[in-house]
């Protein structure tokens, strides 16, 4: 695959987020009334996503959608991101035991199948505690192990406490050198690249929770029942499969799909290493 | 670092998830606020918090429970379930539930494995990188819905049992080797070792000793491959409670996610601690293998320097 080049893809990146920002900020708080004389409008019926069965237009559930997974995943890339930065600022610091503790934490919390401590987190949760974010956060905890290892094996490439003792002996500052030649120049390839998957991991997570609780007609986790998720719009495509006129709902639900994917992939094309 | 501390870590922890998962369920209800017993047992889903507060303990503190439920599990009770199918014995349903899933797991490896293998033979071709990538891409949910509505389209109301009943556990197995980039991984993470190997000295030395370069890889970087073969099955393993539910396939994963939809404690808790067991068998299984691994290169005979 051709790599895209840095600030094309920074752009790509900033684009799909735009379209995903506008989404959640124009969401309405319930979706629209059902208006029966509407129902299966076509896109080019009813711009520009067309309605469902009920003549709801599927706008509204894609800006719901949008609401309900943007900040928590973008606040579980930025945990895994944070954890990852913890492990290669200890690994070059040279503390040993932390850094020991932190991998047997580490070994432990990775050997854990995720979606089933998803699923136990989201049934402890208390009935007004269910929402996508404490989701999202515990996702970013047990995505973080993977994370950290990868840092702080970066770190470790470098030399580690070597290579800051070296940058010390030219006369840089310890905050310098931590900020800038650790993490802004060699750490942020992993960063960036593990806070993205992970951020777009919890918008899949959001979307599969959501779709196995909508197929069986069950209140979700992740969302007010209020509100409607991206798996709202599958699951619409999933009956065009099976004979309703709703095939512009798969294609709008497969869209944003695409464009979180593409949002991730570009921000790690645009963040790697030179 | 001495080549035995990664092993034993990984031992301990083996022991220590079937005992940690509990524990933390345990802490989790003492910690969040409200009553431990209604949390397990909310009121207007179950009656009987008092037998229930009784039988498990609860009455007396999260050490009390946590030691009645570890006290019951090892014998293999683990009470009956009250919603997902009332008064059913869970561990009835757990023994039920497995065998679908080991296959979907077991099934779902194969081209895992074949594409592990195929990356260091050089039989899959790197070209084909980008196609994996791309299939990896997709989410497990949406190419799990498309077997679901082939399924249902080809066979309709009668396609849980028989031969759709085992296309279903067919295309759970795919999916959970295609998807969310497992095969990617599996080729490109497998073929990038073995490349980050051949760059050593002593693998290029053995091209002039007229040897080949992965017999003599082999040995050192095996260690990492079954580490990532582990997280590969983990991973699967993982993926089983999306899949297993969209394709409608009856294993464990399926029986997780009814017991949490429901608020089954009792089904939940013995599922995640199943999970748990597997989990700490794949860590011991990579533990003694890098055990065996390292006596192996070990036991090789000194070569005296001339």
């Amino acid at each position: 695959m051709k790599r895209l080049s840095r600030w094309p893809a920074l752009a790509l990146a900033g684009s799909m987020l735009v379209v995903l920002a506008t989404l959640a900020v124009v969401a309405p708080d319930f979706a629209s009334t059902p208006d029966l004389s509407a129902r299966y409008l076509t896109p080019l019926e009813s711009p520009p996503f067309g309605r469902d069965e009920r003549g709801i237009p599927l706008l509204d559930y894609a800006a719901q959608g949008a609401a309900i997974v943007l900040l928590p995943a973008l606040a579980a890339g930025l945990l895994t991101a944070t954890a990852a930065t913890l492990a290669g600022l200890v690994r070059c610091a040279g503390l040993d035991g932390v850094d020991s503790a932190l991998q047997v934490g580490g070994e432990l919390l990775g050997s854990l199948p995720r979606l089933v401590v998803i699923l136990v987190v989201a049934l402890l949760l208390p009935p007004g505690w269910r929402n996508l974010l404490p989701i999202a956060l515990a996702w970013a905890v047990l995505a973080a192990p993977g994370a950290m290892d990868e840092a702080a094996a970066t770190a470790a490439r470098l030399g580690g406490a070597r290579f800051v003792e070296a940058l010390r002996a030219h006369g840089f500052s310890a905050l310098r050198i931590q900020l800038y030649h650790v993490i802004w120049l060699n750490l942020r390839p992993v960063l960036v690249r593990q806070a993205a998957e992970v951020a777009m991991q919890v918008v899949f997570l959001e979307i599969a929770l959501s779709y196995l609780a909508v197929s069986r007609n069950e209140p979700s986790f992740t969302h007010a029942d209020s509100t409607y998720s991206w798996a709202t719009l599958l699951y619409l495509g999933y009956t065009a499969a099976l004979g309703q006129p709703l095939w512009h709902a798969l294609f709008v639900g497969l869209l944003l799909v695409a464009v979180v994917a593409v949002f991730a992939r570009s921000t790690r094309a645009a963040a790697r290493a030179r | 670092m001495t080549w035995w501390i990664r092993p034993l870590v990984r031992l301990l922890a083996a022991v220590a998830l079937p005992l940690a998962v509990p524990a933390l369920v345990t802490a989790a209800l003492w910690v969040l606020p409200g009553d431990p017993a209604e949390i397990i047992c909310p009121p207007g889903i179950c009656t009987g918090k008092e037998v229930l507060s009784a039988r498990w303990g609860l009455d007396r503190g999260p050490t009390g429970f946590y030691s009645t439920w570890m006290a019951h599990a090892l014998q293999g009770d683990f009470g009956n379930s009250w919603r997902v199918a009332q008064g059913m014995d869970v561990s009835e349903l757990v023994a039920e539930s497995l065998p679908a899933t080991a296959q979907v797991v077991g099934i779902a490896l194969i081209p895992l494995v074949l594409g592990m293998v195929g990356a260091v033979l050089g039989l899959v071709p790197r070209r084909a990188d980008p196609f994996w990538q791309f299939i990896g891409l997709m989410p497990s949910v949406i190419l799990a819905l498309a077997g679901a509505a082939f399924i249902q389209i080809q066979y309709g109301a009668l396609s849980f049992d028989g031969f759709p009943g085992f296309l279903r556990l067919l295309f759970a197995a795919l999916v959970l080797g295609l998807s969310d980039g497992a095969l990617a991984d599996a080729i490109v993470g497998t073929r990038g070792t073995f490349d980050e190997e051949y760059k050593q000295r002593y693998a290029q030395i053995s091209i002039l000793r007229g040897e080949s370069m992965l017999g003599n890889a082999l040995p050192n970087v095996l260690p990492a491959l079954i580490g990532q073969l582990r997280a590969r099955v983990v991973h699967v393993v993982s993926g089983t409670v999306v899949v297993e539910v969209v394709l409608g396939v009856p294993g464990l994963g399926e029986l997780l996610w009814a017991g949490t939809l429901l608020q089954d404690f009792a089904v939940v808790l013995a599922a995640a601690w199943a999970y748990a067991l597997l989990s700490g068998a794949l860590l011991l299984v990579q533990a003694l293998a890098e055990i065996a691994v390292a006596v192996w290169v070990r036991s090789a005979p000194a070569v005296e320097v001339a």
